[in-house]
């Protein structure tokens, strides 16, 4: 899972507006819900990041003054472990 | 039928727009609310739209609130904007959806500018009324009776230089003249969906320039442990399903008014409205009409107006009469007693209305109608 990475939202459009603006700069991921263990308030979506280095989406999300939650990667068993920001 | 009640809703819509909704009444399950296929599919209509949106109306797509209509819109704001006791600056054009839920909260309302189609006027009260000290101001972009186009931009600056927080009603406007969140630094602007963005009825926007109340809480498909609505937009003010197929429909609409090009449906019901007031003229009514005027023209009869608006409907031409929800613009006007009759044209505006208006009013023999049904 080398460069797996889970960016959390709390809301669904921020999720949606996050994916458009990394796949417009060529960052492909995926919409997905949240694991439920990852969502301390229960219900949320995430982006999939696969294979790519998440500094760059992050700071395009900082740029486009999108909101996120957290930054997870993904470990060799798929276990995610939160990246400080 | 010769439709000219376009203030009311915009019909017949663009085939696009049914097309849109039976697709996503056949493709989409609830959005936010899962991770399968059909709740993607609705979560991305429903986005496609804020994008679309978005575009139109300088606003990110979280900002957009969608709303069941443009009332809807305005109650959020105007309860997020009003408290019980606040002084509120209304201009003398408001509907009922902006007076009633004022009045219902119990607002300090000041009435300012009530001349028809003149700005200048408009922009003097308006300022004074500010002046004097205001806790809120909610005004119109266009009058739903007269069509006259208020100084919006201007007193957006207004409001903000004497840090006023405002709420606009776009709803005669959205679709039809620019309509910028960014430009305007409103606090909220609302509209109805089924009008100029010729979606159906049923939808609305309200964009949000500041975080609002909630109107109604409940579940968002967003931090569910929390019991307080969450503190993000749009989430904040979308509690419960959303109207995916009147969201998609919306959305053909708005792509629909953006290929038509806002500039060009403006002139187009202007150039409509012109020649209407002068065919209305030449009949001898009063015809209120002004420079600022967009594709809305209210005329008086000379027979009771309902009773005109009967005929004309009998005669396969569509009208609304009466007072339109719009009492204090009557008011400003001088027309509560009489009402009046109003011609509002839309996206296939065109002299064949007119043309046909003419015909039936020429044939029509409203002289001899009694002032009864």
């Amino acid at each position: 899972m080398r460069n797996h990475w889970l960016i959390t939202f709390r809301s669904v459009t921020f999720a949606q507006h996050a994916q458009k603006e990394l796949q417009r700069e060529g960052i492909l991921c995926q919409l997905q819900r949240t694991p439920k263990m990852l969502t301390s308030r229960g219900c949320g979506y995430c982006l999939r990041l696969r294979g790519v280095d998440a500094l760059p989406a992050v700071a395009i999300l900082q740029d486009e003054q999108i909101k996120y939650e957290k930054l997870y990667a993904l470990d060799e068993s798929g276990t995610p472990r939160e990246q400080a920001l | 039928m010769i439709y000219l009640d376009h203030g009311a809703t915009s019909f017949p819509k663009p085939p696009a727009v049914s097309k849109a909704m039976l697709r996503a009444l056949e493709t989409c399950a609830n959005p936010g609310r899962g991770g399968h296929r059909a709740a993607l599919q609705a979560m991305e209509t429903v986005y496609r739209c804020r994008e679309q949106a978005s575009a139109l109306f300088d606003c990110k797509p979280e900002q957009e609130v969608f709303t069941s209509n443009c009332t809807h819109g305005l109650n959020i704001a105007i309860r997020t904007l009003v408290k019980p006791g606040s002084r509120v600056v209304i201009s003398g054009f408001e509907h009922n959806a902006v007076t009633r839920p004022l009045h219902l909260l119990g607002a300090r309302v000041t009435v300012a500018g009530r001349k028809l189609f003149d700005p200048t006027d408009t922009l003097a009260e308006f300022e004074k009324a500010l002046s004097k000290g205001a806790d809120a101001a909610v005004f119109t972009h266009v009058s739903n009776v007269f069509g006259y186009i208020l100084p919006v931009e201007e007193m957006a600056k207004l409001c903000r230089r004497y840090g006023v927080p405002f709420a606009v009603d776009a709803a005669q406007s959205a679709g039809m003249l620019p309509v910028s969140l960014e430009k305007w630094g409103a606090d909220f602007i609302a509209m109805p969906g089924h009008k100029g963005l010729l979606g159906p009825q049923g939808t609305g926007i309200l964009l949000c320039g500041r975080s609002p109340d909630p109107l109604i809480a409940g579940g968002t498909g967003s931090v569910s442990l929390q019991q307080a609505m969450p503190s993000e937009l749009p989430d904040r003010a979308e509690a419960g399903t959303l109207n995916v197929p009147g969201i998609a429909g919306l959305c053909a609409g708005i792509q629909c008014v953006r290929r038509m090009g806002i500039g060009n449906l403006l002139s187009r019901e202007q150039r409509a409205a012109r020649e209407c007031v002068r065919m209305l003229e030449r009949k001898g009514f009063r015809v209120f009409a002004g420079e600022d005027q967009s594709g809305t023209v209210s005329f008086v009869p000379t027979c009771d107006c309902e009773a005109m608006a009967q005929r004309l409907a009998q005669k396969g031409i569509a009208v609304r009469a009466g007072l339109h929800c719009a009492p204090l613009a009557h008011e400003s006007a001088g027309t509560v007693e009489t009402g009046t009759v109003r011609v509002s044209f839309g996206h296939d505006a065109g002299s064949f209305q007119i043309t046909l208006l003419e015909q039936v009013l020429r044939e029509g023999k409203f002289e001899q109608i009694e002032n009864y049904l």
